[in-house]
């Protein structure tokens, strides 16, 4: 069964339809890529699936769950929502890392203010469990400094453990690397394809069209808030099926 | 004669140190809720505070205090509210819509990503403020509210326009004894007074550099 499931997802921003009866679904231990350019809707999906935006149509299942259903109210209280985010987790462009915080703590700090609401697990197993993921990261020497005395890469590993810590069903990425210098992505990169390598549920939006071949197993083209392709990562990349995913492509290949 | 001057003069800064106290006591929580309606999503409350704002903001002090203190009794036959109680108001008023634009600045100055954040981590919206925005916004408002700290300092000296007996005009006493030098001798508290301020919000300053 699927874990997520997308039916028909419609948004708009005042009179622009920004995404257009979006459906797709996704996999346990799969990673989807989102490709397009700017503008065709990626960033706004994503932002749908963790409710920073609020879809006006169309319905979100999680492990066969109704979590979302813009027909049906009761799932869209504030309290509801917050409840059903956490199936997601969200890493952003610009890490929005918390800058008071050391790395530790900003990777420790929501689960500790949930275990203080439902007195659920000790204070040093939140940590001991926070420096087990930025050791993952490669970042265990790191644990004690503040987002400015970290390196824009460093900084992005630790927004991916921060939102690992939430034990989140479906990791979502939107653009990690934008915001990085080109040598600054590679670390990054290689922590996301590691992750996919220890079968974590993703979606990746991203510029980076080898690494979305490389590591996703799905991948989706949008354009214009439209699903315009989507299938196995080397059919849609290398042998696209649609004049505007390989126009994009073209495009694409000749910035580089 | 030393002791004589040091002791009136000293009469006049409790005024002065009251004043200052107390309209900060009642200022700051006040320029919050002020900052709150300003930014308020019902446009009518938004605009009626910014206009307000903009008239308090826009006008003299020294004005606000003479209207607080004549007005009722003139416009609508009340009687005078006592002195101090009269500066005092129109100084917090006045102090609080300062403040108001403060706080205003600090809180729309944290990126929107930071609240985002605190929601997709599943926080509460008590959480994220107390515990994502607060200190952010404290950090950059200190360098504005430390100039309007030591502004005030210096503006309590005009509630002597309603005969408040604050420190100058103690000092401007003896001038009639044909004294001069109790005045410099009041610039002196002034100075002692906002070298202390100075020195606290510069402290504040270095206790909050620990972030950008």
């Amino acid at each position: 069964m699927a874990i997520l499931e997308v039916k028909h997802i419609e948004k708009h921003f005042g009179s622009t339809k920004v995404l257009n009866d979006i459906s797709f679904s996704l996999e346990k231990g799969q990673a989807l890529s989102i490709i397009g350019s700017s503008g065709s809707g990626k960033t706004t999906l994503l932002r749908c699936l963790n409710f920073l935006e609020r879809p006006d149509g169309g319905v979100i299942c999680v492990n066969g769950r109704v979590i979302f259903d813009a027909e049906d109210k009761t799932t869209q209280s504030d309290k509801e929502i917050r409840k059903k985010r956490l199936h997601f987790g969200l890493v952003f462009q610009n890490f929005n890392l918390f800058p008071q915080y050391t790395a530790l703590e900003n990777v420790t700090l929501a689960r500790e203010l949930m275990a203080k609401e439902h007195g659920s697990e000790s204070k040093a197993a939140i940590r001991e469990e926070g420096l087990t993921l930025l050791k993952q990261m490669g970042l265990a020497d790191r644990a004690n400094h503040y987002p400015h005395q970290l390196s824009g890469g460093q900084q992005q590993r630790v927004a991916i453990a921060r939102a690992l810590a939430m034990k989140p069903d479906i990791l979502c990425f939107d653009e990690p690397t934008s915001a990085l210098d080109p040598e600054l992505t590679g670390e990054v990169l290689r922590v996301i394809r590691e992750l996919a390598k220890q079968k974590t549920t993703m979606i990746i939006v991203t510029h980076e069209m080898a690494f979305a071949r490389d590591v996703a197993d799905q991948v989706i083209f949008m354009d214009d808030g439209v699903i315009v392709e989507q299938g196995d990562p080397r059919q849609v990349i290398e042998h696209p099926a649609q004049e505007r995913t390989r126009q994009f492509l073209a495009r694409y290949s000749q910035e580089e | 004669m030393l002791l004589d001057v040091t002791l009136s003069l000293l009469e006049g800064f409790g005024v002065t140190v009251q004043m200052f106290v107390l309209t900060l006591v009642f200022a700051l929580p006040l320029g919050l809720i002020i900052s709150f309606g300003s930014m308020s999503r019902f446009a009518p409350l938004r605009r009626l505070i910014q206009g307000f704002v903009w008239i308090v903001r826009g006008s003299p002090l020294m004005l606000q205090v003479l209207i607080i203190f004549y007005g009722p009794g003139l416009l609508f036959g009340l009687p005078l509210l006592p002195r101090f109680t009269a500066a005092l108001l129109a100084f917090v008023i006045n102090y609080a819509c300062y403040f108001s634009e403060i706080y205003r600045g600090g809180i729309q100055s944290v990126p929107r990503g930071q609240y985002e954040a605190g929601q997709v981590l599943g926080m509460t919206k008590p959480q994220i403020f107390f515990k994502i925005t607060l200190l952010q916004v404290i950090k950059r408002i200190i360098p504005p509210m430390g100039n309007e700290w030591i502004t005030l300092v210096k503006d309590t000296a005009l509630v002597r326009v309603i005969s408040v007996y604050e420190i100058i005009w103690m000092g401007e006493s003896y001038i009639k004894k044909g004294m001069i030098w109790p005045l410099f001798y009041t610039m002196v508290f002034y100075l002692a007074f906002n070298g202390i301020l100075t020195i606290f919000f510069g402290w504040l300053e270095k206790k909050m550099d620990y972030f950008k």
